[in-house]
């Protein structure tokens, strides 16, 4: 891809169905960046944290902490994104405490719908815009984002409100981040799948929706875990024939056949992937059973980059 | 220890839960069709079927209905159900509205909440809604109709344990008295009221305004207003299908793929469970690598040549890439053999592996294959 500047923006989300690979493609994009040079965040959404420790760092929490050279972590929680964004507004602690710790209020923060995901989403999206001295606070920020359906209504909440509250520091608020959201200089999300038939499937519904209904730039596409085209097809149907042979051939031919018969689908479902979503793909292959972390993380980036893609 | 297919042939109720992506929806077709086999009157309640999984139920366009898969479905899979399978698909949004009408005192009070703004956000968004309707659902299945044997699949969710806690979630915003008090004279006096407002001299109400804006207040009264009076159904109906939920003729199945990471969230949700004495019926492993050379080491390339020559298929690079297919094979299945065995080593339940099938199951056949495992 000749001009494909993912990582130029100050703000990627990362998303795609539960267990795709998306907090490995969201590290690894980061250390790819911050190899170039960056410096990076990146924001995992409420979550079980997972990109530090795939980084070999300890979990950050709720404040940000750097997991490698140049790469930054933190997880952002409601109730930490809450009184920030509290302090913010009212400006002084004693104030937020008073109000926030009352009970009625805090019953308030948690059920008006979507409060929680406005001030997580805020809060990412102050991160991304924010400037010390006249220089950019993070030259990208990464959004480890939710799942699929979860994702979509974390990104929707700004337009929601926009479209049922009337006024307010709230309206002000969803219309600077509605803004960033939509404005493709400084915005792109990237789909995370598997070569397989749900991913797949939720993977171009989730793009349907990222059109129709959010409005944010789609700059990627990758397809995670992509077996090897092994065997050549008249390959394939020898195996068949070769699998009731004693041992050692029949395992192995055994083993030979579910490689191929998986590597023919996975090819498959990219083929679907790649027709139905108009957007630069990149394959990350399946790794060999490695030590879970670092060294996967390390295979992922040369992948990403090997492809052309950063 | 029995089996889980023995466990299982018990319960009446079996709830498939488990991290997304591991298979629980075709897990809990392959349960209700085996009871159907079995000459059961079963139903399967999923909540987001593959396409092809919905066809093969015949669950193309129905939402909120039980539909009977029809014989010849079965005939095609050469199979001869000496009962009956029901299936259908989960609509929240629908569940919802079933659960206001049944509830509210007269046909006003029903049309101003369905109508509410705020109550069409939350019966589509709002955290825990998909969970609490999927036991409202089921417990709906269980009391008003006639099935020797229901299986509820459950929604993915970020954290395993939302399930148990949606509805209390759920049930506590409906049901808040404080802020039904506060807020209801606002909604009738058509601003912000006055009730609010004495609230720490004012300020607490004024804050509060200034971050949601008083539109957003005004919904919310209006809301919890409308509640009024139902939230005891709501409450007693929850109770209910907590009891439910912990009598013996229901099973917890718990669903999970060899990956670490699931195997990780399965067993904190069965400690979950555990802890709340909640009824278990045991454990699938699903989608776990075959092993294909169960002692010492895999075979050399060189092995394989000559075994290729022996069978009158001499070819050098073949034989190469099997070996490395099969020493790769090999180390997967060892590694998730150990991952396996700290879950099966956590819990003293009945248990079952289900082999990785060589394609997708999306067929009467591929499930009826499928339960011959459990």
């Amino acid at each position: 891809m000749a001009h494909w500047t993912l990582l130029d923006r100050r703000l990627v989300i990362v998303t795609g169905k539960g267990g795709v690979g998306k907090s490995t493609v969201s590290a690894a994009l980061a250390l790819i960046a911050a190899r170039e040079g960056k410096r990076v965040l990146v924001c995992e959404v409420n979550a079980q944290e997972r990109v530090a420790p795939l980084l070999g760092a300890p979990p950050a929490g709720g404040a940000v902490r750097e997991a490698l050279p140049g790469v930054f972590t933190v997880n952002v929680t409601p109730h930490e994104a809450m009184r920030e964004y509290g302090l913010m507004v009212l400006k002084f602690k004693t104030i937020y405490d008073a109000v926030f710790e009352n009970r009625l209020v805090r019953y308030f923060v948690r059920v008006v719908p979507s409060l929680a995901e406005l001030v997580m989403l805020g809060k990412i999206l102050h991160e991304a815009r924010a400037e010390e001295r006249g220089l950019p606070r993070w030259d990208l920020v990464i959004v480890d984002g939710p799942a699929t359906g979860h994702a979509v209504q974390l990104l929707r909440v700004p337009s929601a409100l926009l479209d049922t509250v009337p006024g307010g520091p709230l309206r002000h608020d969803a219309q600077w981040m509605e803004a960033m959201l939509v404005d493709p200089a400084r915005t792109s999300l990237a789909i995370v799948t598997l070569p397989e038939e749900m991913p797949v499937n939720e993977a171009i519904e989730l793009d349907a929706q990222v059109r129709s209904v959010l409005g944010i730039h789609r700059g990627a596409l990758f397809v995670n875990a992509m077996p090897e085209a092994r065997f050549e097809r008249g390959e394939a149907a020898r195996l068949t024939a070769l699998v009731a042979a004693p041992p050692p051939l029949g395992p192995a031919a055994q083993a030979g056949r579910m490689h191929a018969v998986r590597a023919e689908q996975a090819a498959r479902y990219l083929e679907r992937a790649r027709a139905a979503l108009d957007l630069p793909a990149t394959v990350i292959p399946l790794l060999p059973v490695t030590a879970w972390g670092r060294d996967a993380v390390e295979e992922v980036a040369l992948a990403i980059q090997a492809g052309g893609a950063r | 220890m029995s089996s889980l297919g023995d466990d299982l042939a018990r319960r009446r109720i079996a709830v498939c839960v488990g991290p997304g992506g591991v298979g629980k929806t075709t897990i809990a077709a392959a349960i209700a069709l085996g009871r159907a086999l079995d000459g059961a009157r079963a139903l399967v309640c999923t909540i987001d079927p593959a396409r092809r999984l919905a066809n093969a139920l015949g669950l193309a366009a129905l939402g909120n209905v039980e539909s009977r898969v029809s014989e010849h479905k079965f005939a095609e899979a050469g199979l001869r159900p000496k009962g009956t399978l029901f299936a259908m698909m989960l609509d929240v949004k629908r569940t919802w509205d079933d659960l206001v009408t049944r509830h509210a005192p007269d046909p006003a009070r029903r049309e101003r909440i369905l109508r509410n703004r705020l109550y069409q956000q939350m019966s589509s968004a709002l955290a825990g809604s998909q969970e609490y309707m999927a036991m409202e659902k089921l417990y709906e299945l269980a009391t008003d109709r006639d099935y020797d044997v229901i299986v509820l699949d459950t929604p993915p969710t970020a954290h395993a344990l939302d399930f148990l806690e949606a509805p209390d979630r759920v049930l506590d915003f409906l049901g808040n008295e404080t802020a039904r008090a506060l807020l209801a004279p606002a909604a009738a006096a058509g601003k912000l009221g006055l009730r609010l407002a004495q609230l720490g001299g004012g300020y607490i109400a004024k804050t509060l305004a200034r971050f949601t804006g008083q539109a957003v207040l005004g919904d919310l009264g209006e809301f919890l207003q409308g509640f009024q009076g139902m939230y005891d159904g709501f409450k007693e109906r929850a109770a209910a299908v907590h009891e439910l939920f912990s009598r013996p003729e229901v099973g917890f199945v718990l669903v999970t793929s060899p990956s670490p990471v699931a195997i990780g969230e399965v067993l904190a949700f069965h400690e979950r469970l555990h802890a709340e004495s909640m009824p278990i019926a045991g454990v699938v492993a699903n989608r776990v690598t075959p092993d294909l050379w169960p002692s010492g080491k895999p075979p050399s390339a060189a092995e394989l040549s000559r075994a290729l020559v022996a069978a009158g298929a001499p070819d050098g690079a073949l034989a190469a890439k099997l070996a490395r297919t099969l020493a790769e094979h090999q180390a997967l299945a060892a590694e998730e053999r150990r991952a396996l065995e700290r879950l099966f080593g956590a819990l003293d339940a009945p248990r079952a592996v289900v082999p990785r099938l060589e394609t997708d199951v999306h067929d009467l056949a591929g499930l009826a294959r499928l339960c011959e495992r459990l």
